[in-house]
């Protein structure tokens, strides 16, 4: 039996999601014998397969036009789609910035910051993606698998490999569901 | 007797039992989130609905009385998703993320029920729309982005405690929690009693001296009693790594329900007095760190024999600390003055009746709890003793009549029927004039007025404070009894500290004045010392003085032996209503300070006393003011 494919990619969030997944530690072994590891953002494979994978999972919130073309890419390449965190999940801290708007989030650290000459540019070269409102994956496209937390803990995020790997869907409940 | 089904249990309630508590008692858990034991169901939040075999919807349990014959199922599928589009509902009203509020991982109610459910996420998108966070309060943060509109703060605050400040503007999703007509809460009639903050089930209302500093998983709880008044209200002192993280009111105590005021939840925590560490004494004229050795033998020198000492104690003392402090300085030294700060002024008259009548004449505070006509002498419920004021304010809406009878300012005045005069040293011809309004009718309007108020009522109380008690002689208490016989009134006195009446049981009563005393002993403890006090012992040749807390005090002291603060030592206490209460001890003392036990027993074999005493027998050997019960 071949061993099923796993990609992983990140978007809106701060790379913790894949820290706490590193925090599995030897137990990554495990893992490795059950899944063939594929495109992440740690690994030189960015891209999920093109003749796709069983298991994709996405870190972080969808932020922007860019964002969106990643998780529809890992989407339609993936049988089965894990948001992994809260930022996948919910939309996470970057999401605090609905509160006020992009442009007032672009203005506060392109132009106001303490850090910035006096020009304060917002970049706006046209290859840039576009910002969006911050959403979590499912409102952009279907989710299979929730793994909230922030970050996820680490026996969290092996216990939902394993159960994947052996083509079982996690159940995140109990010891294993936690928002923050 | 009702008797109803419940998954398929059968069980027998009584008749006004809710659905909900018959769930309970049936052992079948119903999740809530606006219900609370202590509260008026409500049957805002939808979390508590059940399904009702003839019902056409799905009814809440919560406000639902059970009836004959019922059928309750609590976990069908739709119920199970009723349940869980109610929480995505109240997830999408506000900014309920949970990653950023202090309430997350155990503390919040919502979340918690969002666990239960097995919520992974949220179906619906929150409002994006941001509210302003009132931080304007000294203890007190209102962030109406976590609130859930449950209103279990507005019924508390009226409810509970009869103040009213907390409401609702606007309706739906406009709703927005606000103090009196949206003001500040900082600027609000707000008492700072912090219940609010106890029953909010979310992040809504914190309190800012324990935000993030320890959730309910990291802290240990220490349950007691409060020692900022004489009302004795059960009190949980959370603490994390011998630190002292917040102060809650005991939910299933037996007087106080949850109840304690702002000298109880929120000033001990704002301590800062600089505290002592170490021995000092007094050497070539400046007080110097000394060793315990030094101290000791220094204090020995100083009190060899009783003559010309007086011995003082603080009545925030244990009743254990007081006793064994009157074992060594009145029975084994025999000082010529033992007794206690309050020199009985708020205990003396009335505990001489009761040696004279042989039998206790004071009622419990539940008296207080349920009464439909209270006569306040000389008494400020509203500054003093707030939480048997909260007793009185909350039943004012349901007809309960309030007489305040003083002559100085008085906030309870405000929420009075009846106000009257009450000059200081005339309570005697003040309790004759109403006892003459009842007994033939003749008095000028004001007396009629009360009289016609006290003779009307059922269940009448008499509250009197500590003006009342130092004036009263034995006229003034025998009118009383005679008054409160006449119309059946329950009589309470409000005493002191925290132990005013377990220094009255001791004797500890006498009068003290500076003059001619050569030493002063004085067991101060955590106590602020008074200014008069600190200007009465300037004079004394030889002051030793047993103090937590730096203050003028013992600065001007001679030899200073420094002693634990309340948390830090076990103890019992005895309140105004005869609660005999323990404390435990909820954080470990500083290195090299003992506890004021220890340090009693230090001094009292440096003075060569052995000092041989029970303190409960001898707590218990005067009769009472009012009946001792252990609880």
């Amino acid at each position: 039996m071949t061993k099923p494919k796993v990609a992983s990619d990140w978007l809106c969030g701060c790379a913790g999601c894949h820290m706490s997944l590193l925090d599995i530690d030897e137990r990554i072994l495990q893992v490795v014998e059950l899944v063939d590891l594929r495109a992440t953002p740690i690994t030189d494979l960015k891209e999920p397969d093109e003749d796709g994978v069983t298991v994709g999972i996405l870190e972080g919130g969808i932020n922007n036009t860019y964002n969106e073309e990643v998780a529809k890419k890992m989407r339609e390449r993936c049988k089965i789609l894990v948001a992994l965190g809260d930022c996948a999940v919910f939309g996470g801290v970057p999401a605090m910035r609905n509160f006020f708007g992009a442009d007032a989030a672009l203005k506060r650290a392109y132009v106001d910051a303490e850090s910035n000459d006096s020009e304060g540019k917002i970049p706006s070269d046209p290859e840039l993606a576009k910002m969006t409102r911050v959403r979590a994956v499912h409102e952009v496209v279907p989710v299979d698998v929730h793994i909230p937390g922030c970050p996820p803990d680490a026996d969290v995020i092996f216990y939902a490999l394993v159960e994947l790997a052996q083509g079982r869907i996690p159940e995140i409940k109990d010891e294993n569901l936690h928002w923050h | 007797m009702i008797n109803l089904t419940i998954d398929g249990k059968p069980i027998e309630v009584q008749e006004g039992t809710t659905v909900l508590e018959a769930a309970e008692a049936a052992g079948v858990y119903v999740p809530t989130l606006c219900h609370h034991p202590q509260l008026t169901p409500y049957g805002g939040c939808r979390m508590c609905m059940v399904e009702i075999e003839g019902a056409k919807t799905l009814q809440p349990s919560c406000t639902l009385p059970a009836a004959n014959g019922m059928v309750v199922t609590t976990n069908s599928d739709k119920v199970l998703k009723a349940r869980n589009f109610v929480l995505t509902l109240i997830f999408s009203e506000r900014n309920h993320f949970c990653m950023y509020c202090p309430v997350s991982d155990g503390d919040c109610e919502l979340q918690n029920r969002a666990y239960d459910e097995g919520m992974t996420h949220w179906d619906l998108q929150p409002n994006w729309q941001p509210f302003e966070v009132d931080a304007s309060h000294p203890f007190i943060v209102l962030d109406n982005n976590r609130c859930i509109l449950c209103r279990r703060c507005v019924r508390a605050c009226g409810e509970l405690v009869g103040n009213y400040t907390l409401g609702f503007e606007e309706r739906g999703a406009d709703s927005m929690l606000v103090a009196d007509y949206d003001v500040p809460l900082g600027e609000s009639t707000c008492i700072s009693c912090g219940t609010c903050v106890q029953i909010c089930p979310t992040g809504a209302l914190i309190d800012r001296q324990s935000a993030y500093q320890g959730k309910e998983t990291e802290v240990d709880h220490n349950i007691g009693v409060c020692v900022e008044c004489s009302v004795g209200c059960q009190r949980d002192v959370l603490t994390r790594d011998n630190r002292l993280v917040r102060l809650e009111g005991e939910w299933d105590a037996v007087l106080n329900n949850g109840l304690v005021c702002d000298q109880g939840r929120f000033i001990p925590l704002e301590e800062d007095r600089p505290r002592l560490l170490s021995p000092l004494m007094r050497k070539n004229g400046s007080l110097k760190a000394a060793t315990w050795q030094e101290a000791l033998a220094f204090l020995g020198e100083k009190f060899g024999k009783g003559k010309g000492v007086a011995a003082l104690a603080s009545t925030r003392q244990s009743a254990e600390d007081l006793a064994l402090f009157k074992s060594i300085f009145a029975d084994s030294l025999n000082a010529e003055l033992v007794t206690s700060l309050e020199e009985g002024k708020n205990t003396a008259s009335l505990a001489k009746m009761a040696d004279k009548l042989g039998k206790p004449f004071e009622a419990s505070l539940d008296a207080l709890k349920d009464t439909d006509a209270v006569l306040s002498l000389e008494l400020d419920l509203v500054n003093e003793h707030q939480v048997a004021g909260f007793f009185v304010k909350r039943q004012l809406l349901d007809g309960t009549k309030l007489i305040v009878a003083d002559a100085k300012d008085n906030s309870l005045a405000e929420h009075a029927s009846q106000t009257i005069s009450l000059k200081a040293g005339e309570e005697t011809q003040f309790l004759t004039a109403i006892l003459a309004a009842i007994e033939n009718g003749h008095a000028d309007l004001e007396f009629a007025a009360v009289a016609k108020i006290l003779q009307a009522a059922e269940k009448p109380c008499i509250v009197y404070g500590s003006t009342f008690a130092s004036n009263a002689n034995d006229e003034t208490i025998e009118t009383l009894l005679k008054l409160a016989n006449k119309i059946g009134a329950a009589l309470i006195g409000v005493k002191g500290n925290a132990n005013s009446m377990a220094a009255a049981q001791l004797g500890l009563e006498a009068p003290f004045t500076s003059d001619g005393y050569e030493s002063v002993f004085l067991m101060l403890g955590d106590e602020n010392p008074s200014q008069k006090l600190v200007k009465a012992l300037e004079d004394i040749p030889f002051v030793a003085v047993m103090a937590t807390y730096s203050s003028q005090l013992t600065a001007n002291a001679d030899v200073v032996f420094p002693v634990t603060m309340w948390a830090e030592q076990a103890g019992t206490y005895l309140s105004l209503d005869g609660r005999l209460q323990a404390i435990p001890q909820a954080l470990e003392a500083p290195e090299g300070v003992l506890t004021s036990q220890q340090t009693l027993q230090k001094i009292a074999s440096a003075m060569n006393i052995d000092p041989a005493y029970d303190w409960k027998a001898s707590l218990l050997a005067r009769v009472p003011t009012v009946e001792i019960k252990e609880v």
